[in-house]
């Protein structure tokens, strides 16, 4: 009768032509203000395009950088999977930090690397889980807004981490404020030799995967997806729509725990965050362009890193500021998140389509009739 | 034929799901006609009237007023090019009163502020000259729905509406309701008014229509004048073929009581008693239809049974066990099946693919598990199961539910609920809104179910063939209360049920003994 297979495939086309012409269109607006801005935008557009593939060293970024971006990705994607916009991870991923350094410390080398690692990346998790229970819990009982609560807590959260740091893990014999020198037990090793990939990016692959076996495999994603989907329905065939999305927060919150774990082990020396990273919204930013699918969250995720990649060097190397990259950020989720863009041509292929599809019906009758 | 005021050429309306709304379609209007639009569910009448009154674009095709060639952009442009629309569902403010909802976007107005006086004035005239017996000055929260749609009436005719398009006017109304607007149509035809009547009870489209357009998924099946047609003519031009209006069925085998709702009270948050002390049962093999004007009580009595909301006093029992306190699993597991009234809502999830519509119910359960993992192979295997036998027109098993057309969907629905295994079958307006097939196919599998497995059935509908047809037992349902039942539904007409419906007649708890 009506959906045949080809509309069914002009939908999905169009939703990835929507979301890359989405980016092509951020990507040639900042190729327009490099233009506009610099006085040798040659040079400067050369740079931002090529610049992130000129030396192994800088893919090697490329690559660092977006690990927390794929792993706050997958977080987000667990908040956005039950439609709550809890953004707690953004001080998760500082306190995690804070605390495994902290942890790490105490310890020091005398536990082996293999027994380290996952035992800081629990305890990234823990605090996770424990702060994205507080606006989870507020949201459910006393129905606060989580979006509301979860950015006032991030300020409340980041204060507490820089107190940590201040008062109780500060190495006085620096002239500025960080932790002292993590142990070598939990300063994840290089992969592939020039690129200095740090191991980090293996922890972020294994998340994608579980993640991505969570959400379409397991009773649980279904239910967590379907709950999302439908919060009325997802009732009315018996779920517990509050337990699930509750779950399915703290879930997320426990993988932007492991993020800030990840990202200490992976990229630093010592702990020294005096704010924020930003890394719970660029979490966000990735989720929307993955659509809250935990697959595609690597692209994403790659592409934003790309992108600030291409930012830092022009900054260095010519005379744009870093801060244009965020106007690019701003058109790409306006125009991702934009569901209709680009409908008018979906729905005059989908009308074209159907039509053919009428006049061969026609055909074939008119032939039977011949007959 | 009367001079000619408005006419469709050629129109093709295709939604972005692929669905072809309208083929090709052109009929004209004449004035000082009421001209019926006729045709199943689906057969692309509302969408056909939004394109007229502007709410669609459509991608082929013209349309004419007065001969001129006119583009109508949104319902404001319909509105200045005189054409007026009464909606299915009323679009009005209840907490305003008549003459404010009446002169809303037209308000009179005096040093520069609303002029309530002149719009009372306005409208009562306007309400006057056609014979209209409503209150100005009354708050539309107050009103009846026949009253309502008075309401809605006089808002097209206070902004100059010379083609009037009335949505299945009379859905809502009680028999003795549509007498009164039928008369009011003919006042306002002899006007000068030209009106579009949508509807598909024949039997009002040849009292009151003179001419006839017939859809037939989504084309145009001609115009006829009534006078050459009949009901079964136009039935057959609807559906190809005659509509089965009997429906054959067995005696039910009733045994034991599977549900039984004891002085159930339900209080809304306004403090209404939208429930208020309803007791009846359902046995085991029977259906009992419950009959009644929409919204009163009925959507609030399927939400306390399905678990999905609580209620004040009085107690529901479910196969020997309250389910107050329990949750919508422990229902459902007790032997609960829910049709949703509104399938979008509490359906299906649109953006979900067939297959976990199909098996939102029971993915969780042990036997479609591999330890913590979904059983993709049995679960597919069920779904490709289900799809065949309801007949679901679909690419797949995982093409998102939202591309379907509302028969699917409910097909989709059914599949899921028919199966679960349940022996009470909740069913409110099943078929509303769905092609004729499908509506055929559900009604004949709720009788077969409890005539074979011993299902014990409610079905809520507006639609009076279908209580009548498919239930054994009917009760009424009339400001929260059961204020008539019947025995034998089938034996009961029209007439009769319309008036306990509005509330002329009522039964008392002596004539209803033994019957609830």
């Amino acid at each position: 009768m009506k959906g045949s297979r080809k509309t069914q495939l002009i939908e999905s086309i169009m939703e990835v032509v929507r979301i890359v012409a989405g980016m092509a269109i951020a990507y040639g607006v900042a190729l327009l203000i490099l233009f506009l801005i610099s006085d040798d935008p040659a040079f400067i557009i050369k740079q931002f395009i090529l610049g992130p593939f000129s030396s192994p060293r800088r893919i090697g970024s490329i690559i660092n950088l977006a690990v927390p971006f794929i792993i706050c990705g997958i977080s987000m994607c667990f908040m956005y999977a039950v439609n709550k916009f809890n953004l707690i991870g953004e001080s998760i991923f500082m306190l995690a930090g804070c605390i495994i350094t902290f942890v790490g410390v105490k310890i020091g080398n005398s536990l082996p690397m293999i027994v380290m690692v996952p035992l800081l990346l629990i305890i990234g998790a823990i605090v996770g889980v424990v702060l994205a229970f507080i606006p989870a819990i507020m949201d459910r009982k006393l129905n606060a807004n989580v979006v509301v609560v979860s950015l006032m807590l991030n300020s409340v959260v980041a204060q507490l981490a820089i107190w940590i740091l201040r008062y109780h893990m500060r190495d006085t014999t620096i002239g500025y404020t960080a932790s002292e020198i993590i142990p070598e037990s939990m300063q994840l090793p290089n992969i592939f030799g020039s690129l200095k990939i740090g191991s980090g990016i293996i922890i972020a692959l294994i998340l994608v995967v579980i993640a991505s076996i969570l959400f379409f495999k397991t009773s649980f994603g279904w239910k967590m997806r379907l709950v999302g989907a439908n919060p009325r329905f997802a009732k009315a065939v018996g779920f517990s729509t509050l337990g699930i999305s509750f779950a399915a927060q703290l879930l997320g919150g426990a993988i932007a725990g492991i993020g800030g774990a990840t990202e200490i082990m992976n990229s630093y020396k010592r702990y020294l965050w005096m704010a924020t990273t930003g890394h719970g919204f660029d979490g966000l930013l990735v989720a929307v362009l993955a659509k809250k699918n935990p697959i595609l969250v690597p692209i994403g995720a790659l592409f934003l890193a790309y992108i600030r990649i291409g930012a830092d060097v022009v900054n260095t190397s010519g005379d744009i500021p870093y801060e244009f990259i965020t106007v690019i950020q701003g058109i790409i989720i306006l125009l991702v998140a934009a569901e209709s863009f680009l409908s008018g041509t979906k729905n005059k292929l989908i009308f074209r389509e159907v039509q053919k599809e009428e006049e061969k019906k026609k055909a074939l009758q008119a032939k039977e009739e011949a007959k | 034929m009367a001079e000619e005021v408005l006419r469709l050429e050629g129109i093709t309306k295709i939604y972005p799901n692929g669905f072809m709304a309208n083929k090709d379609i052109s009929f004209s209007i004449g004035a000082n006609e009421i001209h019926a639009l006729v045709g199943e569910n689906g057969a692309g009448k509302t969408t056909l009237m939004k394109i007229l009154f502007g709410m669609e674009d459509c991608q082929e095709g013209k349309i004419y007023i007065n001969g001129q060639e006119a583009k109508i952009e949104n319902p404001l442009d319909a509105i200045a090019k005189g054409i007026g629309m009464v909606h299915q569902h009323f679009m009005l403010l209840p907490s305003l009163t008549v003459a404010e909802n009446v002169t809303l976007g037209v308000e009179p107005m005096k040093n520069g502020l609303f002029d309530y006086q002149g719009a009372v004035k306005k409208t009562q005239e306007i309400a006057d000259k056609y014979n209209f017996k409503v209150d100005a000055t009354s708050k539309v929260k107050d009103l009846s729905v026949g009253q309502m749609q008075k309401v809605e009436i006089l808002k097209a005719l206070v902004k100059g509406a010379r083609i009037l398009i009335l949505d299945e006017p009379t859905a809502v109304l009680t028999p003795q309701e549509t007498e009164e607007l039928f008369e009011q149509l003919f006042a306002l035809r002899d006007s000068g008014v030209s009106i579009i009547f949508i509807s598909h009870k024949l039997e009002e489209v040849m009292h009151i229509c003179s001419k006839v357009t017939v859809l037939r998924r989504g084309q145009c099946m001609g115009t006829y004048d009534t006078k050459d047609l009949d009901e079964s003519k136009i039935s057959r031009l609807m559906v190809g073929r005659d509509v089965i209006l009997k429906f054959e069925k067995e005696d039910p085998k009733i045994a034991q009581n599977v549900l039984e709702i004891k002085d159930l009270v339900r209080i809304n948050s306004f403090g209404k008693h939208v429930i208020d002390g309803v007791t009846f049962n359902v046995r085991s093999g029977e259906v009992v239809g419950i009959a009644g004007v929409e919204g009163n009580g009925q959507s609030e009595l399927s939400e306390v049974i399905a678990g999905l909301e609580g209620f004040a006093e009085g107690d529901i029992i479910l196969n020997g066990k309250s389910i107050k306190g329990m949750s919508v699993r422990q229902i459902r597991d007790n032997g609960l099946a829910y049709i949703a009234e509104d399938r979008m809502v509490e359906g299906v999830a649109g953006d979900m693919s067939i297959k976990m519509n199909i098996m939102a119910d029971r993915f969780d359960k042990k036997e479609y598990k591999n330890g913590l993992f979904v059983n993709d192979k049995k679960i597919n295997e069920e779904v490709e199961k289900h799809i065949k036998d309801f007949e679901i027109m679909c690419d797949g098993p995982d093409q998102p539910v939202r591309m379907l057309s509302g028969g699917n969907v409910q097909k989709v629905v059914v599949a899921r609920e028919f199966t679960s295994g349940a022996n009470f079958i909740l069913a409110n307006q099943p078929t509303r809104g769905i092609d004729v097939g499908t509506a055929e196919m559900i009604r004949k599998t709720i009788v077969r179910k409890s005539r074979e497995e011993g299902t014990a059935t409610i079905l809520i509908s507006a639609d009076l063939n279908e209580v009548l047809e498919c239930s054994d037992r009917l009760l009424v349902m009339r400001k929260g209360k059961v204020v008539a039942a019947f025995p034998k539904a089938n034996e009961v007409s029209e007439e009769e049920l319309g008036e306990y419906m509005l509330g002329l007649k009522q039964m008392s708890d002596k004539q209803m003994e033994g019957l609830l």
